[in-house]
């Protein structure tokens, strides 16, 4: 479903200096993996999920994402990859001025999705995140937690076969953290494939999922139902 | 359907929201437009002006009055006519009596009276009125009749409309060349407010793109914005030369009732002229400003 394959990543720092956010990091996700990256701040962590859905392109190494080759990959057909996978932030990420349902009705209306499609979608989803009862509310009235689960439910509305969540539990305290990892659970026993790069070690150890670990750029450990802290 | 009711909402909201910087576009779009148009019907009424008149053109042969020469004799001014009706470049030749000459003077600048005042019914000689064949040989009749005796000047009303047609030129293509440089301003300020208003929903942007919107999708409703803009610029600017031309014509066409000015339904034709280079300008303008801002 995702592989990496010797990727390196470095970015302008200034005029001269370079910082090397990823250095030649190989790593394969299957369908239906449920993978935590970790590391601290500055470990790569963010470039390695903006690598997956080409917001930037590698140095070096080739990356593939839902059969597709992202290097060969033309520009007009990155809406198609991008529909393959939903994006969770750490801010949520929610338009102020539209409805719980609005803001997920969204995703599919800017993708083209019919209307009849769209209005049995959204309460399903709504349904599954459980905000049924929030969907005509703004997204101020709502707390953080369910900002997120609708966030969530924005990013897997078109029920794409990967979710990415970056930091999503970040913004949370840690009981509504647990409600977020229920859910992002929950969706991968749909057979949707989550990443999800967080430095939160009470999740990653209570979950018992594959890590991946990067510090400084460079994979330092993958490890199936690992936990946050012990380098194996 | 809805793809084209969330373009153009989103289009209507950005020009809401920003409403200072588009009163600013449509205003310099108003104003680059009006010259266009300006300079575009000023060509169209000078075209139908000149087309009148070449019909109308003459060549006036005047004949001394003992002012600058001695004046023609009867004799003289027989044999002249008599000479011109037999020559094969002369379509027709009608004769001006001085009396004649100063009653069309004073038709002519009725609204004038210092004209009136300082020409008296003497100063205004007489004339044959001679209408060419071909309008283009007037050098040959100056030439044959010039040294005629009794003739004291020729001229060629051509020359005077050429004289006209130049000045109108010049007049013409400055007004093109000021819509030209404030076209250009006009340009620059929709590229902005657009980059703007892209900047200003940067958070919507950026999820649509990542929920895979196309690029177009997402830029459709910042270059509509752009549009819209445009075309209510031209629409003031079209209203404002349809009244203001056309109630400009209707008072010269008291006083100046030799030229056949443009209709009020011509005036209005200058639509097209107006609207197609607003959408284009503002159309490229806003698609340039988003270059590589808004690409997915």
């Amino acid at each position: 479903m995702i592989s990496f394959d010797g990727v390196t990543k470095t970015y302008k720092a200034g005029s001269n200096d370079q910082v090397v956010a990823l250095r030649d990091v190989t790593v394969q996700i299957d369908r239906g993996e449920f993978v935590f990256v970790v590391g601290p701040s500055g470990s790569g962590k963010s470039t390695f999920m903006k690598l997956l859905t080409r917001e930037v392109r590698p140095d070096a190494g080739t990356i593939h994402v839902a059969g597709k080759n992202l290097g060969e990959l033309r520009r007009w057909k990155l809406p198609a990859l991008r529909r393959d996978i939903g994006y969770v932030f750490q801010d949520f990420k929610l338009l102020p001025n539209k409805t719980v349902s609005e803001n997920i009705a969204f995703a599919l209306e800017v993708i083209g999705m019919p209307g009849g499609v769209i209005a049995k979608r959204v309460p399903e989803v709504l349904d599954l995140v459980a905000l049924s009862d929030k969907a005509d509310a703004m997204p101020h009235e709502l707390s953080g937690g369910q900002q997120q689960r609708v966030s969530v439910a924005r990013a897997f509305v078109n029920q794409p076969p990967i979710l990415l969540a970056d930091e999503p539990t970040g913004n949370l305290d840690p009981q509504t953290s647990i409600g977020i990892m229920k859910l992002l659970d929950r969706i991968n026993r749909t057979n949707t494939t989550v990443v999800m790069a967080t430095h939160d070690q009470h999740i990653v150890d209570s979950m018992r999922k594959r890590v991946v670990e990067l510090s400084e750029g460079q994979l330092v450990r993958d490890q199936a139902r690992g936990v946050y802290g012990y380098a194996s | 359907m809805r793809r084209w009711s969330y373009i153009l909402n989103e289009a209507a909201i950005g020009l809401r929201r920003n409403l200072s910087m588009t009163i600013a576009v449509i205003l310099s779009v108003t104003v680059s437009l009006s010259l266009l148009g300006a300079s575009i019907l000023l060509r169209q009424q000078v075209d139908a002006a000149t087309d009148d008149w070449t019909g109308k053109i003459e060549v006036s042969i005047y004949l001394c009055d003992g002012l600058s020469c001695p004046p023609i004799t009867d004799s003289q001014q027989q044999a002249l006519r008599d000479n011109l009706e037999a020559n094969p470049l002369v379509d027709q030749v009608f004769f001006e009596s001085k009396q004649e000459a100063y009653a069309a003077f004073q038709r002519q600048f009725a609204n004038e009276p210092v004209f009136l005042d300082n020409v008296e019914e003497q100063t205004l000689p007489a004339s044959f009125r001679v209408k060419l064949t071909d309008p283009e040989r007037f050098d040959a009749i100056k030439t044959q009749y010039e040294k005629s005796p009794g003739v004291e000047s020729i001229v060629d009303q051509k020359e005077l409309l050429d004289e006209f047609l130049a000045f109108s030129g010049v007049i013409r293509w400055s007004a093109g060349i000021i819509a030209a440089i404030a076209m250009v301003a006009a340009a620059v300020l929709v590229g902005n407010t657009v980059r703007m208003a892209a900047f200003a929903r940067r958070d919507q942007t950026q999820i649509m793109k990542l929920v895979g919107a196309s690029s177009w999708y997402v830029r459709l409703p910042f270059v509509l914005e752009g549009v819209l803009a445009g075309l209510l610029g031209a629409a003031i600017a079209w209203g404002m030369l349809v009244f203001g031309v056309d109630w400009m014509f209707t008072n010269l066409q008291g006083s100046l009732t030799f030229v056949p000015f443009l209709t009020t339904t011509q005036i209005m034709g200058v639509w097209p002229w107006l609207a197609v280079p607003a959408v284009a300008m503002t159309a490229g303008a806003s698609v340039v400003a988003l270059w590589g801002f808004l690409d997915v």
